[in-house]
């Protein structure tokens, strides 16, 4: 579905993806891991269009994605979350959400000048709050929320593109063990709608139980891929954790 | 209601001529805020596009004997397309840069009006311009007729998924990319809107002085158009509404003070600012 091929990024002489190749197969989660400054970030920046890539290819079922603008991937069906939480902090859960659906709007302008209104896609965005666990609440101010939950909005926002792609980067960073459980239990039924998963994360559990396949990154470059069971298994990765002296 | 019953209760002359003023200023700060308030765009250029409106209208009535509503269509388009001029270079710019730009736009529009005497007569102003409307009464329910409807229309729009757009660029452009907005297009739409409706402003401004000069355009009144929207309360509806009226009258009923009025006026907005960040609009959500 999503193919890179010696993709590579640097900043300022500082090579923070080099030469990835990776290749995400349809309706899988796909895990992302490696240690800090492994480059797991600017890698889902390269593939979301936050960041260009110095040199490689890029393809998303079939079409190429180099020089394409972030705002132009989410319409063919990428959508992301953010390592740092990029919610609308000033709008209502519901405003967060039903912005989500903005290329999904196909009404012309003038009819928005006579009649103004924005109910067409409110059901779905209340289905989407119920969906992960803020459907109380979508009167507050997303700012206002615990940091958990503004991760599950942020999820929600995303989901209302109805991206076939949808790439979360850590999204199990800051949650207590609850919270996780119930991100894996949603990650689980988007998944099951069909919607691919590339998920960026540190949280073993997530990555153990969830994932169909894991990707391991160290200083930019790819280390390994292969089934949860075999990575774990594998001693290079093992060893880019936990410090070469474990590898012996 | 209280729009249509105003002109009664102030009945001089002068008074009424405020009350047309404040019609117009009504529609700059309401232009403004579209910009500045729901699309996060700090724009210290808007005095240009109400400029270009006055001119662009008074040159095509004056010079190519045109009528007044043939050409304030084309002077509110003619800004309109300004607006999308600066747009192409602001949407590169955020925050303090952008500000900076579009003040620069302002000073350069101030001095082509100054300068290019062959076509704006310079200093020397034009004159002798007649209102579109005979008499004060009628020229003020037709810009408060207008702007109304501009009020209802941008009511509307802000209301509608479009305004979800442009809230979602002002919080985080980032983030409103990701979910598909194309930032640079959304904020050239709030450009070229806000610019036309200023040069629509603009188009009555001349007829009701009478005179044409490009002192009326000073960058001075981009802040205080400024003021209005802050004052009255940003990325609001009626807080610009209110901030225009406000601050059209205050400086009149003020000038009892004579030296002092100005500073009355500095010192009421700093506390405005200070105590009121929300603008005189969220005193009247609190309260509910």
């Amino acid at each position: 579905m999503l193919q890179a091929r010696a993709l590579s990024k640097s900043f300022g002489g500082v090579r923070a993806v080099h030469e990835v190749t990776l290749a995400v197969p349809e309706k899988m989660i796909y895990a992302l891991i490696g240690p800090n400054g492994a480059g797991k970030s600017t890698l889902l920046n390269l593939l979301s269009g936050i960041y260009q890539p110095d040199a490689g290819e890029l393809t998303f079922r079939g079409e190429n994605l180099i020089g394409l603008p972030a705002y132009r991937r989410a319409r063919l069906g990428i959508a992301r979350t953010f390592q740092k939480i990029r919610l609308f902090k000033q709008l209502s859960l519901l405003e967060n959400v039903r912005a989500g659906f903005h290329i999904h709007q196909d009404a012309p302008l003038w009819r928005y000048l006579v009649r103004g209104g924005s109910d067409r896609y409110d059901a779905e965005a209340r289905e989407l709050l119920q969906f992960v666990g803020l459907g109380e609440r979508m009167h507050e101010r997303a700012g206002a929320l615990a940091y958990g939950q503004q991760r599950m909005l942020e999820i929600a926002r995303a989901l209302a593109t109805r991206p076939r792609l949808f790439m979360l980067d850590e999204p199990a960073a800051g949650l207590n063990a609850a919270e996780v459980d119930f991100l894996l239990q949603r990650l689980v039924d988007v998944s099951r709608r069909g919607i691919t998963l590339l998920v960026v994360e540190h949280n073993m559990d997530l990555v153990m139980n969830v994932a169909q396949r894991v990707f391991v990154m160290d200083h930019g470059v790819p280390l390994y891929e292969g089934t949860p069971r075999e990575v774990q298994a594998n001693r290079a990765v093992v060893a880019a954790y936990l410090g070469g002296e474990f590898a012996a | 209601m209280l729009v249509a019953a105003a002109p009664w209760l102030i009945t001089t002359p002068y008074w009424r001529g405020i009350l047309v003023l404040c019609a117009m200023n009504v529609l700059l700060a309401l232009s403004l805020n579209l910009v500045m308030g729901y699309t996060g765009q700090l724009n210290l250029g808007q005095s240009a596009f109400y400029a270009i409106g006055a001119y662009v209208s008074t040159i095509l009535i004056k010079a190519y004997h045109w009528n007044f509503w043939l050409a304030a269509p084309a002077a509110i388009i003619a800004a309109g397309f300004l607006g999308l001029a600066l747009a192409a270079f602001a949407v590169r710019l955020r925050g303090h840069y952008l500000a900076i730009a579009s003040l620069g736009f302002a000073v350069i529009t101030y001095q082509v009006l100054v300068n290019w005497e062959s076509v704006t007569e310079g200093v020397r102003g034009i004159y002798g311009i007649l209102p579109p409307v005979g008499n004060t009464l009628g020229l003020f329910y037709l810009i408060a007729g207008i702007a109304l409807l501009v009020y209802l229309a941008m009511d509307n729009l802000v209301r509608s998924p479009v305004g979800d757009t442009l809230r979602a660029i002002r919080e985080d452009e980032i983030s409103a990319a990701a979910l598909g907005v194309n930032g640079a297009l959304w904020k050239a739409f709030a450009f070229g809107v806000g610019a036309a409706i200023a040069g629509l402003a603009g188009c009555f401004y001349p007829g009701f002085v009478g005179t044409l000069v490009p002192d009326a355009f000073n960058i001075v009144e981009s802040f205080t158009m400024l003021a209005m929207v802050i004052v009255g309360g940003m990325g609001t509806m009626p807080g610009p509404v209110i901030g225009a009226i406000v601050l059209t009258f205050l400086p009149e009923l003020l000038r009892g003070f004579g030296e002092l009025r100005l500073m009355i006026y500095g010192v009421a907005l700093t506390l405005v600012v200070l105590f009121l960040p929300g603008g005189i609009a969220s005193c009247f959500k609190r309260a509910r």
